[in-house]
Formats: C-alpha cells, sequence, structure tokens
C-alpha cells in the first residue's frame, strides 16, 4: 500500500508541519508583540498565564553562588569545572583502552583529534604545527563545549534562592561559561602568550626587531660615513617611518588580545540575550531556529579562536626570508 | 528627552550604526568569494576558509558595537 501523501510530503510530516505553523501564529499573536498589535484593533488577546514567557532581565557580570573565603564561586565557575570534567572523561574513556581495531568513541575521537591536527599542520607547517597543535586543540574544544553545552534545558532555568542584600533572588545555578568575560579574557592570555613563546623560540631575541625596525638608521648612519648624504637622508626619512610602523605592529599585539576577548564574548553573550528575547517575544516555536543559529555560532567562534590562535602562531614562527608573506598575511587579519 | 530615552536612543544607535560598515564588509567578502569560487571552483576548500575567517574578523567589529549598546542599555 502506497503511503497517503499531502503536496508531495508523507502525512504525518503534513501533520507536524501544519501544528507548528499553527503554534508559530499564535504565539506570535498571543506574546507581547501581537497582544499590543491586537489591541490597536480593538481585541484582547493574550497566552494564559502558564504558556506566556516572563521578560527576561539579562545579567551582565556571573552572580556568586557561595564564596570559598574571600572567593566568590560564580556560576560560571561551575559550568567551566563542568566543561573540563566533560572533556577529561571523554579523553579518558576514549583512550582507555586502545586497540588496533578501534571501539566507536574512539573512533570519534580519533577523527576530532587527526582534523585538528590536519589543520594545523596544513597552516603552520608539520614541525611547529604539531607544536602549538594541543593549545589549538585545548582551546577549540574548551570553547566548543563551553558554547554548545550552554544550550542544554537547565543552563539558566535552574535556580537557586540566593540572600543578596537581605533580600532573596534567583540565580541561576549553570551559566554559560563563555558569556563571563573573565573565561574569553583567560583564553586570549593563553592565545597571546603563546604568539609570544613560540616566536622567540622560532628566532630569539631578533622576533623584537620587527617591532624596532632600525635597519635603515644603520643604512643612513652607512650612508653618512661614505658620505652619500642624500641617500641618508632617504633612508633617515624611511627610518622614522618604520619605527612607527614597528610602534604600531607593537601597539597591534595587544589589540588582538582585546578582540580575541571581545570576540568571543560579545557573540555569546548576544546570542544568550536573543534566545531569551526571542522565547519572550514569540513563545514556545521560534526559539528552536534561533538554536539552530546559536549552535552555528557557537562552533564558528570555537573554530575561529582556535584558528586565529594559529595563524598568529604561524605568522610569529614564518622567519625573516618569509617576512613579506607575514606582512601579506597581515594585511588579510586587520 | 529624559536621559533614560537619550541612553536608550544611544545604544540603539550605537549597534545600528556600527552594524553598518561589518554589513558592507561582509556583503563584499561573500561577493569575492562568490567570484572566485565561480572562476576557480577547485580551489573551494581555501576559499572557504579563508572567507569564513575574513567575515570572522569583519564581524568582529560589530560585535564590539553590541558589547558597547549593551552596555549602555543594562550597565550604565
Amino acid at each position: 500500500m502506497a503511503k497517503k501523501k499531502l503536496l508531495g510530503i508523507p502525512l504525518p510530516v503534513f501533520v507536524v508541519i501544519v501544528v507548528l505553523v499553527i503554534l508559530l501564529f499564535v504565539s506570535l499573536l498571543g506574546g507581547p508583540i501581537g497582544s499590543k498589535l491586537l489591541k490597536v484593533f480593538g481585541i484582547d488577546f493574550n497566552l494564559p498565564e502558564w504558556a506566556s514567557v516572563p521578560t527576561p532581565k539579562p545579567e551582565l557580570p556571573a552572580e556568586p553562588l557561595f564564596h570559598v573565603g574571600i572567593i566568590p564561586v560564580t556560576n560560571t565557575l561551575v559550568t567551566t569545572w563542568i566543561t573540563i570534567g566533560v572533556i577529561l572523561l571523554f579523553g579518558l574513556l576514549s583512550t582507555r583502552k586502545m586497540k588496533l581495531v578501534p571501539s566507536r568513541l574512539q573512533v570519534a575521537f580519533e577523527y576530532v583529534v587527526s582534523t585538528l591536527l590536519n589543520l594545523c599542520e596544513g597552516i603552520a607547517g608539520p614541525k611547529y604545527g604539531r607544536q602549538v597543535f594541543p593549545i589549538v586543540a585545548t582551546i577549540f574544544l574548551f570553547v566548543f563545549i563551553n558554547a554548545w553545552s550552554s544550550l542544554i534545558p537547565g543552563y539558566g532555568s535552574i535556580t537557586l534562592g540566593i540572600e543578596h542584600h537581605g533580600h532573596l533572588v534567583d540565580i541561576p545555578l549553570l551559566r554559560g561559561a563563555n558569556t563571563d568575560i573573565n573565561v574569553p579574557l583567560a583564553l586570549a592570555l593563553v592565545a597571546f602568550f603563546t604568539v609570544w613563546v613560540f616566536g622567540f623560540k622560532a628566532s630569539g631575541i631578533r622576533y623584537m626587531s620587527q617591532f624596532i625596525q632600525t635597519k635603515k638608521f644603520f643604512q643612513a648612519f652607512k650612508d653618512i660615513v661614505h658620505l652619500r648624504l642624500k641617500s641618508a637622508a632617504g633612508n633617515f626619512a624611511f627610518g622614522i617611518l618604520d619605527f612607527f610602523v614597528g610602534i604600531l605592529e607593537f601597539i597591534s599585539q595587544f589589540i588582538r588580545l582585546v578582540s580575541f576577548t571581545f570576540r568571543l564574548f560579545g557573540n555569546m553573550l548576544a546570542g544568550e540575550i536573543l534566545l531569551l528575547s526571542v522565547a519572550f517575544l514569540v513563545p514556545w516555536v521560534l526559539s528552536v531556529a534561533i538554536y539552530g543559529l546559536e549552535m552555528l555560532v557557537g562552533f564558528v567562534q570555537a573554530l575561529a579562536f582556535g584558528l586565529l590562535t594559529l595563524i598568529f602562531t604561524s605568522m610569529a614562527v614564518a622567519g625573516h626570508d618569509q617576512e613579506e608573506h607575514g606582512k601579506e598575511a597581515s594585511a588579510v587579519s586587520h | 528627552m529624559d536621559a533614560e530615552g537619550l541612553k536608550l536612543l544611544s545604544a540603539g544607535l550605537a549597534i545600528g550604526l556600527g552594524a553598518l560598515g561589518p554589513g558592507l564588509a561582509i556583503g563584499m567578502i561573500g561577493y569575492g568569494a562568490m567570484q572566485s569560487l565561480g572562476r576557480n571552483p577547485e580551489a573551494r576548500g581555501a576559499i572557504q576558509t579563508n572567507m569564513i575567517l575574513s567575515i570572522i574578523l569583519a564581524e568582529a567589529v560589530a560585535i564590539y558595537a553590541l558589547v558597547v549598546a549593551i552596555l549602555l542599555a543594562l550597565v550604565v
């Protein structure tokens, strides 16, 4: 017997789609936007109390749950440790009984690791790619699992009543760790120092020579000794220019730190606020689509954080003969 | 206009004007990527990686504006 079809879609799927569209319209009309609009036409339509979503109150700083001594333990700290635990657990479980013919978990982990390793070696070359791989992979996995775990139901919705300035406030027990500015800042510092360490490792103290450029000054000095005054003046002028370029290069290192931090923090916080606002404005259905968007954003941001660390590192280790190439890459990245 | 209204207006302007540049930039990046993809379909992988990277870097500017807007609306 052939399956019943409606408009080329199997019947059960069609019914589900129709129900979803109806739900979307009802929630759109019953939500704050819809009720305001309908009031203009003199219709009073509101969702019942149990089905409407309360007005969101986004909190910018992470809320402390309790204090250990003078150190506040915030909800983002709890989720950070949960993420670390999850990564550790999967790592241990998948490498506990390693076999030549691997188990499913081992295959999955090997796939992740080898994809990341290929990426690293493709960009930073076989030698440095392997060396920088642990940091890049850790940053990627940490940011990625942080981002996706904060989409799990329960994050933000399980609250604890905490005494605060004499009255009880509800504080979410779990909150996406990337939405606390301290986590992106810490990761950005790690990435920043990685770049510098690799730069010094590859070219020693000469790594600083790209920030303090004096090559043209020496040439000018040589020209003066050889009494080529016109060329000396030209070299001196270019020397001043190069010197300022070096200073700008040095400053841009620190601007990277800021942009690393705020890129991740802003994206994740915006995602959280977007989810809250959409759930408030159009309850029920539409936020599912936003969840899909947030999964994409979380993945892309994790990839971006790891990839940028990798690219900046490979720029730092690029030798002086490849300086032109490095300049090109930095022209792309700013 | 009172202080509250001014604050909300400035938050809206911050993200609205701040999203203008990155929006143009992302459009141009997409334009360039599509053109090069049409001319050289074999280089799909490299184009895709670099396109996503450039989009992220352009989008970061919008995120700064967003952070400023959120700070204005929620904190200040």
